[in-house]
């Protein structure tokens, strides 16, 4: 007759991604930040596609260039605006590797305009990725193209003003318009479910760019409580109350093939 | 029986309440009695018995500080 | 790999390029350099090189840096593109990175005109960007040399892991002349292991960063420690690196200065004072950073005289003004001085003959 025993296993069901390196003395994210969180996303999916020998991050300025000391892939930091130029440089170079570029809203659309622009015309091979406050983050909380209207910041101490100031950008939906575009779209981290759907846009992101069908794009709205004034947990609820109301979320073009 | 652990990096926790927000099960609170060297307020897994190891505590923590480990019996021959 | 062919300085910096490795070119479109653009994208999506018409000036210099920290690339520009390139070549100089940039120049300030100039001697050798740093700075005076001297860039860029600056104008541009075209071997150079390769191709399967503030993400000990190491780049570059030809200078009691096409009319000029049994000679920078400043000194300690010829209000003229230490008087022949005073008009060499039997 046989021996039966009952044994415990004990299984890791969730923990930190292996791309993802521990917090660098000297550098530290504000509490309820979800930069790295949206770090944690992009680091799962290039675990998932086994892209991590093959990848290059580039990252401009602002909070989210800090990411260069969270995420273990090669990485090249450059100027203010320009990840969507230095993104061109490395892929077109190394067209095999997978090349994203990841900035703020700040960085992205308002400096940054130009190479987005540029990006967009010549239909480059990149995954294009926007992490959305409605600030600048980094230097302290100034309006940005994504500012909500009336939202306060330092440069708009009485809310932002349309007749002096215009409307916030909906980046996602304007990219979507460009022919060369192959995917856009928008998620958000507030619940398990709106966590699963963004990285669902991150990984079908990366995977128009390993087809090499055209850009993909992906934004996503990130809580910044130190320059919204809110705690981490009032942040989430100003984005699902607030953020979203004025950007959608979802997928504004998802394409196959571009001709 | 034991059915899950939920270990939080208490060196990474900033006290930002996500992983409280979040638990379905209402198993972390932040109970006011731990805290940091720079005073952020630990979250304790006050119901470890209701656990059910879904991850979302650890998913959802933007320090990355929580791992979630399940026990399941098997049977061995 | 030999070839002879009959082109401008322009083309001459494109095929220079070409036998110097340069695996891809990013340029906008700005006189007088449009045929630089022009010939890589015609020849080389042929060789299976990479060629970008980027949406601006700012966008070449930083599809530049993004290419650079992989492979040997290049852009070209003239005056305006190049102040938008300063961020660029600063944060390149922060980061380490080997790019080429060439300057082909025109007259400014602003818009200036689309015809020669020699107006971007202190933008180019002081910097021209933001911070600390200093870029080797080649001035071509021929096709031959537009050929010769950026195959050195590459190498000189990649020797030191910095920005090198080729220096041109609309002249030598569009001037046509015999070149040969042969790829240079200057020397070894260590293998790139700061270069990006993706982390599967690494000897060691780790990940490379390429980042512009060694301060902020942590690749030097702190902000002073990298400027000591950035200083003792300069001076290491400052040291080795000089390049200039003299021209009858070993008896001359007055010696010429200049760069570029002024060069060649200040040559001409000195043969037209020598007929004249007056010892002129040139003492020509070929790198203008660094800068000749002991062979000109040498010459302030044998008595000479000074004339500076130089196609702007007079930028060079600093630098020999600086080696001169008040001690040897300095002459001019700048752009009011051309032959005429349109945007066409050039210094020509009976103006600089004129001006050294006054000087005599």
């Amino acid at each position: 007759m046989s021996q039966e025993a009952k044994v415990v296993t004990k299984k890791k069901v969730a923990g930190k991604p292996s791309l993802l390196t521990p917090n660098v003395a000297g550098f530290a994210y504000c509490p309820g930040c979800q930069e790295v969180l949206a770090a944690r996303l992009i680091a799962e999916v290039i675990e998932e596609l086994q892209m991590e020998g093959n990848t290059v991050g580039v990252f401009g300025i602002g909070c989210s260039s800090f990411l260069i000391l969270r995420l273990d892939i090669d990485a090249i930091i450059g100027p203010h605006g320009r990840p969507p130029d230095i993104a061109t440089g490395i892929k077109r170079v190394y067209p095999e590797n997978l090349v994203f570029s990841i900035e703020g809203d700040g960085g992205l659309i308002s400096i940054g305009g130009e190479s987005l622009l540029g990006v967009l015309t010549r239909s480059e091979k990149i995954t294009v990725i926007m992490l959305n406050n409605a600030v600048y983050g980094t230097t302290g909380g100034q309006m940005a193209p994504t500012t909500l209207v009336g939202q306060v910041t330092s440069t708009s101490p009485k809310g932002r003003e349309v007749a002096a100031t215009g409307f916030p950008v909906h980046a996602a939906e304007m990219i979507a318009i460009f022919k060369g575009v192959a995917y856009s779209a928008r998620g958000a981290l507030i619940s398990p479910a709106t966590y699963k759907k963004t990285k669902g846009y991150i990984k079908t992101a990366f995977q128009k760019q390993l087809d090499n069908i055209g850009l993909s794009y992906v934004e996503i709205l990130s809580a910044c409580p130190t320059n919204w004034h809110l705690s981490p947990v009032d942040s989430l609820k100003w984005i699902e109350e607030k953020m979203i109301a004025e950007f959608p979320l979802g997928e504004f073009k998802n394409v196959d093939k571009i001709e | 029986m034991v059915k899950a652990e939920v270990i939080i990096d208490e060196d990474l926790c900033y006290g930002c309440g996500h992983c409280v927000k979040f638990c379905s099960k209402d198993c972390i609170k932040i109970t006011g009695d731990k805290f940091t060297a720079e005073g952020y307020l630990l979250p304790s897994i006050i119901k470890p018995e209701e656990c059910t190891a879904c991850g979302v505590c650890a998913w959802m923590c933007p320090a990355i500080a929580i791992e979630v480990y399940k026990y399941e019996p098997e049977l061995v021959t | 790999m030999s070839e002879r062919v009959f082109v401008e300085g322009n083309e001459a910096i494109s095929r220079g390029a070409t036998a110097a490795g340069c695996q891809a070119f990013f340029g906008y479109p700005i006189t007088p350099q449009n045929e630089i653009t022009e010939w890589f994208a015609r020849e080389f999506p042929k060789m299976g090189r990479v060629f970008v018409q980027s949406q601006s000036e700012l966008g070449s210099v930083n599809m530049l840096y993004g290419a650079v920290a992989a492979v040997r690339a290049m852009t070209s520009t003239s005056g305006p593109g190049f102040s938008l390139m300063q961020e660029g070549i600063s944060s390149m100089a922060n980061a380490e990175l080997p790019g080429v940039i060439v300057d082909v120049q025109r007259g400014g300030p602003g818009s200036g005109t689309i015809r020669t100039a020699q107006q971007d001697f202190f933008q180019c050798t002081r910097g021209g960007g933001h911070g600390d740093y200093r870029t080797i700075v080649l001035a071509p005076n021929s096709s031959q040399e537009c050929c010769d001297l950026t195959q050195l860039a590459f190498y000189l860029a990649d020797k030191y892991r910095n920005p090198v600056i080729i220096l041109s104008d609309a002249i030598i541009g569009r001037l046509r002349e015999i070149v040969n075209i042969e790829t240079i071997d200057f020397g070894p150079l260590p293998y790139k292991n700061w270069a990006i390769r993706g982390k599967a191709k690494q000897k060691d399967g780790k990940r490379r960063t390429v980042d512009h503030s060694a301060d902020l993400y942590h690749r030097d000990p702190n902000f002073v420690s990298f400027l000591i190491r950035l200083g003792k780049k300069i001076e290491q570059m400052q040291k080795s690196e000089l390049r200039y030809e003299n021209y009858k200078t070993e008896d001359a009691k007055l010696i010429l200065v200049a760069y570029g096409y002024t060069s060649r009319v200040a040559k001409e000029a000195v043969n037209m004072a020598r007929a004249e049994g007056t010892k002129a000679g040139l003492i020509r920078p070929i790198t203008v950073w660094p800068f000749p400043y002991e062979v000109i000194r040498e010459k302030v300690r044998q008595g000479c005289k000074f004339l500076v010829v130089e196609d702007s209000l007079g930028q060079m003229i600093d630098d020999v003004l600086f080696a001169a230490e008040g001690r040897a008087a300095v002459h001019f022949v700048g752009i009011i001085d051309r032959h005429i005073p349109t945007d066409g008009g050039m210094i020509l060499p009976d103006k600089v003959f004129e001006k050294i039997k006054e000087i005599q």
